[in-house]
Parts: structure tokens; C-alpha cells; sequence
């Protein structure tokens, strides 16, 4: 090879050795978030050339693990943990161990402090009953009857169904109603998730925990028809694993696969359009004008309304695709996440002996279920009734997290409105969380050493597609959910647009790093391209199609 | 070459390949900054198995980046990327992997209290010189004669800028043993060949000297040393005249500021390892190098790392890529004898210890002291305030010889540097990011203890304000919207290899220079442990980000592996200065 001569006078002194101004490659995934990088890393194992492309100068979207408390203290800015990771075919497919990706799930899961009562539920489900049983027995075979419904839900129809594509409404039905578990499954769904656990004749302290861990994400507690969310965030809810050194971890792990298997990933690196030949989506344009054409697919995992309205060339989106983008709905509400860095591990103010432990999540701030009811419609409705929510000592868990000696970091979330003086009311905001904490906390004030907020504005700006803080890119409700999701022409991840997928949160099934659409996305390419997909079903998947489907997925 | 004998196979159902877990390679790297992580690509795309190991929770050690606030990039440590003319970048095609560079050539420019200031480090010359001595005669105030004269010099260097650099930086430095002399350098022979009246009394002079023989005034003059000082050697050492004016060329001939900041080309060197196959792991500190029969074979890793292996092995060598002075905490003393131990622990830590500032604005500073006539439209990524000579001599009294960080703020020489005007990236529009550099005392050396910047952390943010406006009357306080601070305090604290939170190390001196940095027997970045090798700013020639290290460092590999030496890839070229053992006289 020659040797060339780099420096310039007067211009770019990389010029001919950065990034080319074009660039082709078989598949353009747009955003490198958990959907985005998942369906990027089966493609790359699939055998083809990939592109991922991320906006920020940090790829994973919501898998982020940053120094906010500065110096040495790190926080998850998003998810904090994953509690699909028993079912997520990408853990079994992969070994992301072997890439420096560690789970582990806590004993202790969730402490439920209502109104001077506390619960502890578990990863294992006898250590919950003898939680419940302090109280009474019967409440204990109550809570173990409940949650063994539950799992049978999840693991016959939920897990497996989060990875393989929706089907209509009608097939689902007549699919499901083949057994037992099938037809609780749609008893739930039509069901609010306030009527589901009122069924329980449980501890107030016990439904109210449960009901704030059904619906913080953003579910009505009283709607109708996302009942079977329940069943699912109570029992993943108390599976919940992190991963050590952080959620980005998870992301890291991803980009691994996709360099070795030849897939390049650009960061600081904003689509602004995606480009046609004809009627096919065969690429994208950057912002800084570099363009990748893409001869087999270009993958959108942006929200609707940035995939449809914004990237794509009006004269190209079927007018239908337009009017339902905007008429998409973002989420009810956002996150309000306060990061400390403390002295000593926060301990808890008049804990009961029989329930010591650290927990990792702690639900503190409500009185009890109606409140709990109460607080999440006033949210909806744009208000801040009061400061309640969750608290987590990260680095309790994960001494990753805490680079200092004898310090930890923390953090209380819980639902808020994106329509706040947030900027203008911080203090205020950091009082007010500082004061709860101390009540429930031991010398928690005292401990403070730093202190940030990630408000609905903050996620917004730092991940632009949750619009309105949108954690889950739009809301959960039931038109936005299943085979509507976006809408019924691209659930499928398909788009009527050919070479065009979408594969984001805000496709079917959605957000929550279930990784979910990123992964049916990848099959769908494969399918279309007519590519062997380098895995097949995991187990339970397998199970599910076996049971419901017999003769096979619909097409 | 890289078989895994003996270790547990785990067949994955996509990946196609039988991965195991590992815990034997080819190289275990320790470190992840640039210089590890270009060794593990170099490795890696040579052939050989590499595990990488980083204590930090994030590759890429100085090359970082945060987002302290939402939409705001801000540069902890490095911000520019002085390494253009590094062979790495074609030899491992870093562009592939996603490296770009913000459309800008406007690096910096001086501005003294009088207001007399100039634009352009990058374009600069090359307006100068388009137009005529008088564009220098007016910019800098300088005579006739000596505009002719200083325009003849870069007249004659520039066409072989890349000689010149890669012969300072990017060639393994000469064994003191080889008893070569000063004019025998590498960059002698360069300069010789391009300046007609080059003389090897350069060779002697210090930076200082240079500039005021070649009658070059302020704020001109200050603006390269101080640039040399913080970046390179003092400005008083003798014998270091050419590699500080180097220092100061790469910054207007070799210099780039990534897109996204400087964790991005920390991203792309990663990247470029993992598609390699280097295998990199996060929070793996290293507790010590293992050495059986005076060979290092390995390292052990912490307990508390997630890594199921705490015992690493090394089938070829070990490479550290951390500071000097950690050699001797990782190696056992068994294999070191105790003067190199004290010779180590002797290195000086003055002079490279930044104070960095990441402020937020609400608009870009308009320095309105500052010669507007030459400014163009480009908006100067850096400048310099308080660019005399005289203010740099207070600085550095206050820094080196009380041993204290100023508190007069005329003796506050500030670099201010703005990435967000060029590169929409690092903040929301409407806003921008400065970082500004400060030169303070290593916490070791300062004479109030090691806590004393960090206590005096609001009393200086204070004085960068009023410098700043100073210069520039828009930035009124209302303008600084949020201020976050990175001391070398915090430096050291956060990655074990910024001892003293030095940018550049250790002390960039004479004495320690060349075949003598950090010490003779680790110049050419062997160590005492045979299969043990130093691959750090601290080793030649220093830090910058500049992929030099690593570079050098495979010239080595070649001569003590035959497996390395023996299958030269098509991709590979060495340094043309290149003096093997055996051309020098050492085997």
C-alpha cells in the first residue's frame, strides 16, 4: 500500500479517508436502540451487509448508562432493568456472554410501602408467600393462586407472542379459545386492570403495589381492554433483571455481534430522509448529506410520526399511512426520574425485621389502591397530585454504578406530565422528592452529594422520537395496541411502502426493551428477501405456535 | 494461532462459529484509550487473538464524552484530534468504521488584552501566504523581513508536513545505547533535507529561542507556547524547539474535530477492533500482570468483575495501556529491580494538568477585541485569551514554581473551545457548549494539597466567566447557563492512568524525550518483564490522542515475535525512519 499524505492546507484533513459521502450496503437500520440494533444483529448473522444509524453520539436509545452525577457515579437515564430477559430470543440466540453481558435478578424485587405497610414480592414466589403469610395465610394462597394464573398466561401466550407477529383480532380469538389458558388470556383483556386484581380479596397494600406496577408504564388503571398487561408486568414484574455495569451494557453487547459479523454502526449520525428508486424505500440521506443506499431494506425504528411524516417523501406515503401518523397518540404521560449520589446505602426508616432486605425497587408515596387510582388519573389529566413513585439503589445491586467508595446512586422515578414548568420548578421538584425520600429514607438528606433530574423535557431532548417524553413512543391504549400498532397495514413491521419496515416500540408489540420488534422486523426482512433466518424459534415460541396454531401462523 | 485448546466450547445457535469462553489469547491488552485500543485493532487485524480489559465503565479513556445535560455534548478530557497524518487511520481504515471530521479548518487563533488577536490556525498560512507578506506584516505586527522569513520556513516544511510529523511521532524512538547524536535524528534529517538553512544548532534551542529568533512577536508567539505547553514540551526546555513547533504544526496541518466528539474516534478505532474479533470488556480492572519464569503470561482481573474468568492468559505478550507509574502496582517486585521501581516513582508530574470547564451558552462568544478583518465566515473553533508571553510566564511561576493555580485572573491563559459552532451534534440549536482549558498544578504538586483545586472549583469557574467577557462583551453572566467542571483531581480519580490528572502523562522534558521517555529502558516500550509491553502517552512520544504509540509498538512486535515479523500484511507500512535492534547495534 502506498503511503498517502493526510494533512491538508486550508481543507478537510480527512478527506478520502473518513467516511465516504456514499455508501451501499444491503440493509439501512435507522436508530441503534435496543429494536434498531437487535434487527441489525440478526441481519448481520443472516448474512447481510448492515447499516445501523444513530442521531445520538451514544448508540443504544433507552439502554443508556451515563456519568450524570459527576465524577464516578453512574445512572441508568432510561431503562433500568429488562423483565422480558427469559423470554427475549436475542439472549438465547447470541452468546452475549461471551461479550461481556452479566443478568441477574434480585431476590427481593419490589417493596411495596403503602401507608405504613410494607410487602415484599420476590423473584420466587414462595418468598412473597411468606411475606404475605406475616399477615395471613389465606392472603398467601390468595397471592400464590394469583400469580400462578399469571405465569401461565405469560408463558403460554405473552412471552412467546411478544416475539412473533400479531395476528388479527378474529384469528387471535379463535386461536386462543383452543385452551384453558388461551381463554383466560382474552377473559383478561377485556377486562380494565383495576377489575382484574380487585378480584383478589388481597391486603390493600398488596393490590395497591401491584396496581402501580401494572400501570406506571402508562396504562389507564381503569380502562378497558388492557387488562392483560397485568399478568404481565406482575409476573415480569417481579423477574426483573439488570444487567451489571449498566443497561448499555445490553446495547454494547449487540453492537459486538453486529462488527463481528461484519455490520457497521454510525453514531452522531441523524437520517433525514429516507430515499425512493420508484416506489421503494432503497435508502437514507443524512443530515450532514452523506447517503447509504440500501439494496434489500431500509428499517425505520423511529416513531410513527418521524418514519411517515418526517423521513419519508410525502408523494411516496399512502395518504392513509399520513393521516394515521397523525393521528397517533403519544404516551399519557412521561417519566420524572430524580439520580442522587449518596453516602452510605439509603436504609429504610422503621422497617419491619421480618421484612429486611434490600428490595430492589421500593413503591413509597400512596395510601392505598383508590390512591393509587387516584394519582395515575390525575397525571393523565396533566397534574402532579403529590411526589410518589419507586426508588432504586442502583449501585446497591450493581457496584459498577458507583466508582467511589462507600457511595451509591439512586433514584426515584414515577409517571409525570409533559405539560410542567420543569425547567422553571426544579428545586422545587428536587425538594419535594428529597423530602419523601427522607421520610421513608434514614439521614437520606444528609447523604445527598449531588443531584439530577431527567424530566419528560430532558428525555425528549435527549431522545428526540419519544416525542412528549414518550418513553414507549406512543400510547398504550387498546387502539394502539396489537395488530393496530402503528396501524393494521404495518403491525406486521411490513409496510405498504415496499423495502420499507418498521420496527420500533411504537410497532407491535412495543416499548419496554422487549425487543420485540426489532426481531420480528429481521424475520420479516428475511422472509421477504428470501434469506435462511440464521435462528429458529426458541422454545416457548415453538410451544405457542404448536398450541394455537397448528397449521401455522396466518400469513 | 487461534485455537482454544482446553477451553470450554459453547455452541451458539446463530453465531455459526463455536465461541468459548475464553480465557486464553493471543494479547491481553489492559486499557482501553486510544493507544489500547489501536494496539488491540493493530493485533486483531494482523491475526492474532486479543482480549481487551478496561477498568472504567466506558472504552475510549481520554477520547470521551458525556451528556451531563440533555442535548449538551461536552469533552471531559481531549477535544481535538491532532493525529490526521497517523498511518493508523488508513493502516486500520478508521473511516470505514465511521470516522468523520466537522467541515472546519478555522482551529484557533490569539487574542491579547490589547485586543490585537488573530484567526486561523488550519487556513491561516495558506491565506498568508496566497495573498503576501503584508497579510502577515498587519496580522501580526511584525516586520517586513521577518514575515519574508517565516513564510519561507512553512514554504519549505509544508510540502513535506507528513515526513515531518510521522518522523517526530510515528517512528519508534532510537535506543540510548545506539550512542547516536542529536543532528542522527530522525526529524533532523528531515528538516535538513527540506530547509536550506537549517542548522543543527536548532537541534539545541529551546521553543522560546526559536520563536524570538525568528523575531515572531505576541500574541502570535504566546499562542504557540503556550499551545506547546499544554499540549507538548515547556517552551523553556532545551533541545525541544522542533518537537514544540511540532506540536503547534499538527495542530494547523493535522488536526480534525470528529463528528460527535472525540468518543467518536474511540468509537471507530472499537469498532475496527470488533470486527476484528478483539473481544473488549468494561469494569475488568486489572489487579496483576502474572509472571512465571521472568515472562509475563497473563493477568488477573478483579473479583468483582462479571467476567466469569478472573485469570486471563497471554499466549504472546501482554501490552499495558495505563500509566508508567501503575507498571510497578501491577507487576510483583520480584521481577523489577528497586532503582527502576524508584526511577519510576521519580517521574515528574508537572505540567500538563488541566482544569476543564464544559459550559453551556445561550450564544457564541463575538470577540469583539479580536482582528475581525481576517476571520472570514468561519467561526474559530479555539481561542486563546491573554496571549502574551509575559501572562504566560506569571501562569506558569504560579503552576510550576508556587505551586498553586492562579487567582489573579490576568494571569488566566484560557483556552476556549467550541466544537457546537461546526458540529450540530454537540448541542440544541440556538445553544452552544465551550471547553475551556486551564493549565493548574498536578494534585500531588500542589503546595495546598491534593483537594485544593477541587475546593477552589467555584472561585475559578468564576474568573473564566469574567475572562470570557472580557473578550468577548455578549457573554454576560445570564449566558452561562449550566457549568460543569472536570479538575485533574477528578481526572485521576476517574481513570487510574491520568496520575496527577496529567493530559500529556508526565512531564514532557528534555531529559525524558525520545530514547529516554519514559525511561531508556522502556523507550522502545519493551519493559524489564520479557512479553511485557508499555503502550501509553507516557511512552514516546506522548499523548494527543495521537495513534502513534500503538504504531510504533507493532515495529517491536515484529522483531521479538517471528509469528508477527514473518507474515507482514498487505496493509502494513513502517515508519521510513525505522532503526531496527539489529541496525542499531543492540542484538
Amino acid at each position: 500500500m502506498s503511503e498517502s499524505v493526510n494533512p491538508t492546507i486550508g481543507g478537510n484533513p480527512l478527506e478520502g479517508i473518513e467516511f465516504p459521502h456514499e455508501h451501499e450496503t444491503d440493509a439501512v437500520v435507522i436508530g441503534a436502540g435496543p429494536n434498531g440494533l437487535i434487527a441489525a444483529m440478526y441481519l448481520a448473522a443472516a448474512g447481510l451487509d448492515v447499516v445501523v444509524l444513530e442521531r445520538r453520539y451514544e448508540i443504544g436509545g433507552g439502554l443508556a448508562t451515563e456519568e450524570v452525577l459527576f465524577p464516578g457515579h453512574y445512572v441508568n437515564t432510561h431503562a433500568s432493568y429488562h423483565f422480558m430477559t427469559d423470554y427475549m430470543p436475542a439472549l438465547q440466540d447470541f452468546d452475549l456472554g461471551g461479550r461481556g453481558l452479566r443478568f441477574h435478578k434480585p431476590s427481593i424485587q419490589l417493596r411495596g410501602r403503602i401507608n405504613g405497610d410494607d410487602v415484599l414480592l420476590c423473584r420466587a414466589l414462595e418468598d412473597s408467600r411468606d411475606s404475605m403469610a406475616r399477615s395471613s395465610l389465606r392472603d398467601a394462597e390468595t397471592f400464590g393462586a394469583m400469580a400462578t394464573r399469571f405465569r401461565k398466561v405469560v408463558d403460554g401466550v405473552l412471552g412467546p407472542a411478544t416475539y412473533l407477529p400479531p395476528g388479527a383480532p378474529l384469528d387471535l380469538m379463535e386461536a386462543l379459545d383452543r385452551d384453558a389458558v388461551g381463554q383466560d388470556m382474552l377473559q383478561m383483556s377485556e377486562q380494565s386492570a383495576a377489575e382484574i386484581l380487585q378480584e383478589y380479596p388481597l391486603p390493600d397494600s398488596v393490590l395497591a403495589t401491584l396496581l402501580y406496577s401494572s400501570c406506571q408504564w402508562g396504562i389507564s388503571p381503569q380502562e378497558s381492554g388492557m387488562g392483560f398487561m397485568v399478568p404481565l408486568m406482575v409476573d415480569r414484574g417481579l423477574q426483573k433483571a439488570f444487567s451489571y455495569g449498566g443497561s448499555h451494557r445490553l446495547a454494547s453487547s449487540f453492537a459486538r455481534v453486529i462488527l463481528e459479523h461484519g455490520g457497521l454502526i454510525l453514531d452522531s449520525a441523524e437520517v433525514e430522509a429516507i430515499e425512493m428508486d420508484g416506489s421503494r424505500a432503497a435508502g437514507v440521506r443524512l443530515a450532514d448529506g452523506r447517503r447509504i443506499h440500501a439494496r434489500k431494506a431500509v428499517l425505520s425504528s423511529l416513531d410513527p410520526q418521524s418514519t411517515f411524516l418526517r423521513l419519508l417523501p410525502e408523494e411516496a406515503t399512502p395518504k392513509e399511512l399520513r393521516t394515521q401518523a397523525e393521528h397517533w397518540t403519544w404516551d399519557k404521560w412521561s417519566l420524572l426520574s430524580v439520580f442522587f449520589a449518596v453516602r452510605g446505602k439509603p436504609e429504610l426508616r422503621n422497617a419491619d425485621g421480618n421484612l429486611s432486605g434490600d428490595a430492589f425497587s421500593t413503591v413509597l408515596g400512596f395510601e392505598d389502591f383508590d390512591d393509587v387510582v387516584q394519582f395515575l388519573d390525575a397525571i393523565e389529566g396533566g397534574e402532579i397530585p403529590k411526589f410518589a413513585g419507586h426508588f432504586t439503589c442502583e449501585s446497591a445491586f450493581d457496584p459498577a454504578l458507583s466508582q467511589v467508595d462507600g457511595q451509591h446512586t439512586c433514584f426515584f422515578q414515577m409517571p409525570a406530565p409533559y405539560d410542567f414548568d420543569w425547567d422553571g420548578r426544579q428545586a422545587d421538584v428536587i425538594e419535594e422528592v428529597t423530602s419523601l425520600l427522607d421520610s421513608q429514607f434514614e439521614g437520606f438528606r444528609e447523604s445527598v452529594i449531588d443531584v439530577a433530574v431527567e424530566n419528560p423535557r430532558d428525555i425528549e431532548r435527549r431522545i428526540p422520537c419519544m416525542v412528549r417524553g414518550s418513553i414507549k413512543h406512543g400510547d398504550y391504549n387498546p387502539v394502539q395496541m396489537g395488530n393496530m400498532r402503528p396501524n393494521t397495514d404495518c403491525s406486521s413491521t411490513r409496510t405498504p411502502i415496499a423495502g420499507l419496515y418498521v420496527c420500533g416500540a411504537s410497532t407491535y408489540p412495543g416499548g419496554m426493551v422487549l425487543g420485540g420488534p426489532g426481531y420480528i422486523g429481521a424475520r420479516a426482512v428475511c422472509e421477504d428477501i428470501e434469506q435462511p433466518f440464521p435462528a429458529s424459534y426458541t422454545n416457548s415460541m415453538q410451544r405457542y405456535v404448536d398450541t394455537y396454531f397448528p397449521e401455522g401462523l396466518p400469513a | 494461532m487461534t485455537t482454544d485448546a482446553g477451553a470450554v466450547a459453547v455452541r451458539s445457535a446463530v453465531d455459526g462459529e463455536v465461541l468459548a469462553k475464553r480465557s486464553e489469547y493471543d494479547f491481553v491488552i489492559v486499557g482501553g484509550g486510544p493507544n489500547g485500543l489501536t494496539a488491540a485493532a493493530y493485533l486483531a487485524k494482523w491475526g492474532f487473538s486479543v482480549c481487551l480489559l478496561e477498568a472504567r465503565p466506558e472504552l475510549g479513556g481520554g477520547a470521551e464524552n458525556v451528556e451531563p445535560w440533555a442535548g449538551f455534548s461536552v469533552d471531559p478530557h481531549a477535544s481535538y484530534f491532532y493525529g490526521a497524518a497517523a498511518p493508523a487511520l488508513e493502516q486500520l481504515e478508521l473511516g470505514r468504521f465511521g470516522l468523520r471530521a466537522s467541515p472546519v479548518t478555522n482551529f484557533g487563533g490569539c487574542v491579547s488584552p490589547d485586543g490585537r488577536g488573530f484567526f486561523g490556525a488550519g487556513n491561516f498560512f495558506h491565506e498568508a501566504r496566497a495573498r503576501d507578506p503584508e497579510t502577515l506584516v498587519n496580522l501580526l505586527g511584525v516586520t517586513r523581513d521577518v514575515a519574508k522569513i517565516f513564510l519561507e520556513f512553512m514554504g519549505a516544511l509544508e510540502p513535506c508536513m507528513t515526513d515531518f510529523f510521522r518522523s517526530i511521532y510515528w517512528t519508534p524512538p532510537y535506543d540510548e545505547r545506539w550512542g547516536f547524536s542529536p543532528s542522527d535524528l530522525p526529524w533532523a534529517n528531515v528538516l535538513r533535507e527540506a530547509l536550506p538553512f537549517f542548522d543543527d544548532v536548532m537541534l539545541e534551542w529551546s521553543l522560546c529561542e526559536m520563536m524570538d529568533n525568528m523575531g515572531l512577536p505576541d500574541p502570535f508567539k504566546a499562542g504557540l507556547l503556550v499551545g506547546s505547553w499544554g499540549n507538548g514540551p515547556h517552551p523553556f526546555h532545551k533541545g525541544m524547539a522542533i518537537p514544540g513547533f511540532a506540536v503547534q504544526q499538527l495542530m494547523f496541518y493535522s488536526n480534525c474535530t470528529p463528528v460527535g466528539g472525540m468518543h467518536a474516534l474511540a468509537h471507530s478505532i472499537i469498532r475496527c477492533g470488533l470486527a476484528h474479533g478483539v473481544r473488549m470488556f468494561v469494569n475488568a480492572p486489572v489487579t496483576e500482570v502474572l509472571v512465571e519464569d521472568g515472562e509475563a503470561v497473563g493477568v488477573r482481573v478483579d473479583d468483582a468483575t462479571a467476567l466469569e474468568e478472573k485469570t486471563i492468559r497471554a499466549r504472546m505478550g501482554v501490552i499495558l495501556n495505563t500509566h508508567v507509574k501503575q507498571l510497578p502496582r501491577l507487576v510483583s517486585h520480584n521481577h523489577l529491580s528497586q532503582d527502576f521501581v524508584q526511577r519510576v516513582e521519580d517521574l515528574s508530574l508537572k505540567g500538563g494538568s488541566l482544569f476543564v470547564a464544559n459550559l453551556a451558552v445561550s450564544e457564541l462568544p463575538q470577540y469583539a477585541a479580536a482582528d475581525q478583518e481576517y476571520a472570514g465566515a468561519e467561526y474559530p473553533v479555539g481561542m486563546l485569551l491573554h496571549s502574551t508571553t509575559d501572562q504566560m510566564l506569571e501562569l506558569m511561576r504560579d503552576v510550576h514554581s508556587f505551586r498553586t493555580h492562579p487567582t489573579d485572573p490576568d494571569h488566566y491563559q484560557l483556552w476556549v473551545i467550541n466544537h457546537s459552532a461546526h458540529d450540530p451534534t454537540r448541542a440544541p440549536a440556538g445553544y452552544g457548549v465551550l471547553d475551556i482549558n486551564l493549565q493548574v498544578p498536578a494534585p500531588e504538586d500542589h503546595k495546598d494539597g491534593p483537594d485544593a483545586v477541587n475546593n477552589a472549583k467555584d472561585e475559578i469557574v468564576e474568573n473564566i466567566y469574567d475572562v470570557i467577557h472580557q473578550y468577548a462583551p455578549n457573554m454576560t453572566r445570564d449566558k452561562f447557563i449550566k457549568t460543569w467542571v472536570n479538575t485533574p483531581r477528578d481526572s485521576e480519580f476517574r481513570n487510574m492512568a491520568f496520575v496527577g490528572g496529567n493530559w500529556e502523562g508526565m512531564r514532557v522534558s528534555e531529559d525524558e524525550w525520545f530514547s529516554r521517555k519514559p525511561l531508556p529502558e522502556l523507550a522502545r516500550y519493551r519493559t524489564p518483564v520479557e512479553g511485557l509491553y508499555l503502550c501509553h502517552q507516557t511512552s514516546y512520544p506522548g499523548g494527543l490522542c495521537l495513534l502513534a504509540v500503538p504504531y510504533n509498538l507493532m515495529h517491536i512486535l515484529e522483531e521479538d515475535y517471528d509469528e508477527i515479523g514473518s507474515t507482514t500484511p498487505e496493509w502494513w507500512y513502517r515508519s521510513k525512519w525505522h532503526v531496527s535492534d539489529a541496525e542499531g547495534g543492540t542484538r
